[in-house]
């Protein structure tokens, strides 16, 4: 072990690495293999069998389209937050940068039921729709609801400091070029922003696909309608049927392997890119 | 990721008109964000409150006092009160290793660190069912030897400790990378041993960041919802914790206990943004200084 | 305590930071590590230390083999580039740190302690700082603290890494007139790592010039200044005018003009002399000797003229005269003159001559 590292005077470097080695592979690393090899073993025709039933199929529409466009919202919804807490002073604004992180620390659950409650037919927001014969819950109205709420401080957080560290100079050079201020946000400030918004796009996306608890009980779980993919998982728990389980899994598995490869490669981005513009 | 940014009077730098927006633009967007704000975060928050008290304090106090209430807090608090001690331990030892010297696959290491934070929590559950339960590689050994673990508190251990395991390496990573090695070389020079140096020099220097990462890991350790679900069985009074026995009143359709119990639950996710808050700006400053100084002498 | 550095190699990948390299530093001497960024100097530095391995070679502390003691062993005091100071602790404590972690049976009592941080304070006139935290402190005084824990542990050696660094030009002028000062007071054999030739030559006792990580020259300050062995020496002390030509009998000709290098010169088809700014004499146009050259630019930095003139052939001269001097001879811009050096090093010019 020692040979694979600098010299440094600094002692502790075999047991730090080695705990952290061995925590990580029991934790972590093992535990995450078992799905893999349950798959293996599993053969590709009954795997198929499982990831391409249409009942999962319709699943994955809707875990990924309403996670998709959850993002979304929440990427236009983050970058006006990031704004007006950044450039703007506003009765308010110091309570709402502390609540901003409310879906981080609020228990998945609690926001679920909370959420199914006010929008739900007879709820405080549902009811203000129901006339118009617009449902908000029990259906992919309220999955996409949830998944809004949970997403929201992954943009707001990933664009504030880069929003902060934009140099007023810029604008005020943009300006005396002669830019309107439109010109200047759409082509000094935003691309300097585009590395953080999507960034925060990702990450938003990535806990989206994986939601669980406050889904589910705003989302009425209606089969082909609106069953999210993580909730065929514990469908099929409940059933004792592991491989199923582990079929589906290990296809969120790899989509979010791949997610969390985009995210490391955005970051990389826009650390040069933080880099190079100084 | 959260790093607080209103700072009084930051915000006057933008007040020049070359470089401001007309009135009609600022007031909608405030607007904007006040009412989504209102209705997405606000709303939800009251909601829980006002629905636990809808019957009055009295029938309030009497659902929480409740047995299984009961069990289910100080399960919590128990699980809690493993997981976090031992993903501290973790994360102090790889930001260690990882910020304190070079070695090939630094990176990588990292990621792997991340991993759990991109793993939905049912899977997470998931992965501890396939090792420990009935069908699982060590399920017959286990039932040979009568030992539960899924469907049993130390599953919803372990799948708590999975799903908290980076919150504590990634505060710290950053900020003892921030903080380089000099103090501790100079500790070392000076003859101190690797726990006198670690007291006396590196613990106090990453405090608050080590009191944040606490923070973020005990509360998503006691809130864990999906994960914990996996692998509880959800046995009343033994194996639910307390976002499990929201769900389970609230199936039966007794909203008020359900609220109760989730009103706790919202009161400690608004102690954790409180002491988030005043940690958070101790942690900064701990970090800008570090930042600082390494900037003031790198651009001699 | 003398130190004595054997043959010391270290690689970084494949890049080479020392190369073989060997130096004697006598007891109670303060020696520079002087060169330019990269060369390895600090790298020497932390290796003395025991901060970094060597590849190769050994390092004596006063005759004994210290290679193979770790850094607590070696008692060595180190004064880091940024002093990293301990921000969570008091002055006070700072320089107490190194007694208190000492183990039992040799720690001093904290009466002991408390007489020894004191009697440090006062030596770096800073005894009144005691209860401050380092943040609270000017940059200066934070070098001096820094100095005064390295110095707590009574090291053998005091090793310092560009000690006025990431100071502003004025402190730095005091504080390095202050450290010979009081080295002359307590005479621990001393090495400092330093970018700064002005630094070097004005507080060393002795300079070591390090280049791409060999050692190009060893001699006191006057001695690599006035005797500079290499092109490379020659041009890192302060700016030079470059002459190309050939060395016959004592004269270094220079196109159609000779400037007399000595007749211990030997014969060099393609040589290079070096000529310092303020080593011209100027003289007037129809002077016999010297080269001819035309006055662009007379640039006064306070007392001293710095002027920029054109040989014949278009290359550029770098000239200082005192302001006085040059009144004197009244010589304005686009005046002709001839320079005269009072002083030529003539090297064989090298393909890759730095």
């Amino acid at each position: 072990m020692a040979s694979i590292r600098r010299f440094s005077a600094l002692p502790g470097f075999r047991l730090a690495m080695g705990y952290t080695l061995v925590y990580l592979a029991l934790v972590v690393l093992i535990p995450l293999a078992s799905v893999a090899t349950n798959t293996v073993s599993l053969g590709w025709e009954s795997f198929w069998r499982v990831v391409a039933d249409p009942r999962v199929v319709a699943s994955y529409q809707l875990s990924f389209g309403a996670s998709l466009l959850a993002a979304a919202i929440n990427t236009v919804f983050g970058l006006i937050f990031a704004w007006v807490l950044v450039r703007y002073t506003f009765p308010g604004k110091r309570l709402i940068d502390a609540l901003i992180d409310l879906p981080f620390a609020l228990p998945t659950a609690v926001a679920g039921i909370a959420l199914a409650t006010i929008y739900s037919k007879n709820g405080l927001v549902g009811s203000l729709f129901q006339p118009y014969g617009i449902d908000l819950a029990y259906n992919p109205n309220g999955v996409l609801l949830a998944l809004v709420f949970i997403g929201l401080p992954f943009v707001v957080r990933t664009v504030q400091p880069v929003l902060a560290d934009l140099e007023k100079e810029v604008e005020e050079a943009a300006a005396g070029l002669g830019a309107s201020r439109w010109q200047t946000f759409v082509r000094i400030i935003l691309p300097h922003l585009t590395p953080a918004l999507l960034t925060g796009f990702a990450l938003a996306f990535a806990r989206a696909v994986g939601e669980y608890g406050s889904v589910i009980f705003i989302a009425g779980n209606v089969p082909m309608v609106s069953e999210i993919t993580p909730l065929m998982i514990i469908t099929k728990l409940e059933q004792y049927d592991y491989a199923g389980a582990t079929a589906v899994a290990s296809v969120m598995l790899i989509i979010s392997f791949v997610l969390l490869l985009i995210i490391n490669a955005l970051q990389g981005w826009a650390q040069t890119r933080h880099g190079k513009g100084g | 990721m959260s790093a607080s940014i209103a700072l009084p009077g930051a915000t006057d730098r933008y007040e020049a008109p070359s470089t401001r927006e007309p009135l009609w633009v600022k007031v909608t967007l405030i607007t904007l964000a006040l009412s989504f704000f209102a209705v997405f975060l606000l709303l939800p928050l009251g909601t829980v409150f006002a629905e636990a008290l809808r019957k009055g304090w009295g029938t309030y106090l009497t659902v929480l006092v409740e047995p299984d209430a009961l069990a289910s807090i100080r399960l919590t608090l128990l699980v809690a009160a493993i997981a976090v001690p031992l993903n501290l331990v973790f994360g102090v030892a790889a930001a260690w290793a990882i910020a304190k010297f070079e070695f090939p696959g630094k990176r990588l290491l990292i990621t792997f660190i991340d991993l759990p934070f991109s793993v939905s929590p049912v899977i997470s559950g998931l992965i501890y069912v396939l090792m420990f339960g009935a069908q699982g590689w060590f399920g017959p050994w286990l039932a040979e030897h009568d030992v539960k673990i899924i469907f049993a508190v130390p599953g919803i251990v372990l799948a708590t400790v999975f799903v908290t395991f980076p919150f504590v390496a990634r505060e710290l990573i950053p900020l003892m990378e921030a903080q380089g090695t000099e103090e501790e070389e100079a500790a070392v020079v000076l003859g101190a041993s690797g726990w006198q140096v670690f007291w006396h020099t590196t613990l106090p220097n990453i405090k608050w960041g080590l009191l944040y990462g606490v923070i973020l890991c005990n509360a998503r350790a006691m809130g864990e919802f999906g994960a914990v679900s996996v692998v509880s069985g959800h046995i009343r009074g033994k194996t639910n914790t307390m976002p499990l026995h929201v769900e389970i009143l609230y199936n039966e359709y007794n909203y008020a206990a359900a609220f109760a119990v989730a009103s706790l639950l919202a009161l400690l996710a608004l102690v954790t943004l409180g002491l988030k808050a005043l940690v958070e700006r101790q942690a900064n400053r701990q970090r800008r200084e570090a930042l600082r100084e390494r900037a003031e002498s790198s651009g001699e | 305590m003398g130190i004595a550095i054997r043959n010391i190699s270290k690689h970084f990948g494949a890049f080479r930071a020392l190369d073989d390299v060997s130096i004697d530093i006598p007891s109670g001497e303060l020696v520079a590590l002087l060169g330019p960024s990269g060369c390895g100097k600090t790298t020497l530095l932390r290796i003395i230390a025991g901060l970094e391995h060597a590849d190769a070679g050994s390092i004596l502390l006063d005759g004994e083999d210290a290679s193979s003691q770790h850094v607590r062993e070696r008692n060595v005091g180190f004064v880091f580039q940024h002093y990293a100071l301990f921000r969570h602790m008091t002055v006070f404590e700072n320089v107490a740190f190194g007694l208190r972690v000492k183990p039992r049976k040799e720690r001093p009592s904290s009466a002991e302690i408390r007489k020894r941080v004191y009697r440090l304070l006062e030596l770096v006139q800073l005894d009144w700082l005691a209860d401050r935290y380092p943040s609270q402190l000017s940059g200066g005084q934070r070098q001096r603290i820094a100095l005064a824990r390295a110095l707590a542990v009574e090291p053998r050696v005091l090793l310092l890494d560009e000690p006025f660094g990431a100071l502003d030009a004025k402190v730095r002028k005091e504080l390095r007139r202050w450290l010979r000062r009081l080295h002359d007071e307590i005479h621990v054999t001393s090495v400092f790592v330093t970018h700064d030739q002005e630094e070097a030559l004005e507080v060393a006792d002795r300079v070591v010039l390090l280049n791409k990580g060999q050692v190009e020259q060893i001699g006191s300050p006057d001695e690599i200044y006035d005797h500079p062995n290499s092109p490379f020496v020659a041009g890192f002390l302060g700016s030079v005018n470059l002459f190309h030509g050939r060395v016959e009998d004592g004269h270094l000709h220079v196109g159609e003009h000779a400037l007399p290098v000595g007749e211990g010169q030997g014969a060099l088809d393609e040589a290079v002399g070096y000529v310092r700014p303020h080593e011209f004499d100027l003289l007037p146009a129809t002077a016999d000797s010297g080269i001819p050259a035309k006055i662009e630019r007379v640039i006064s930095v306070g007392p001293v003229a710095q002027i920029e003139l054109t040989r014949e052939d278009g290359e550029l001269i770098e000239v200082e005269v005192y302001r006085d001097a040059l009144d004197e001879l009244g010589l304005r811009e686009g005046d002709r003159v001839s320079l005269r050096p009072r002083a030529i090093r003539v090297f064989r010019k090298e393909p890759l001559a730095a």
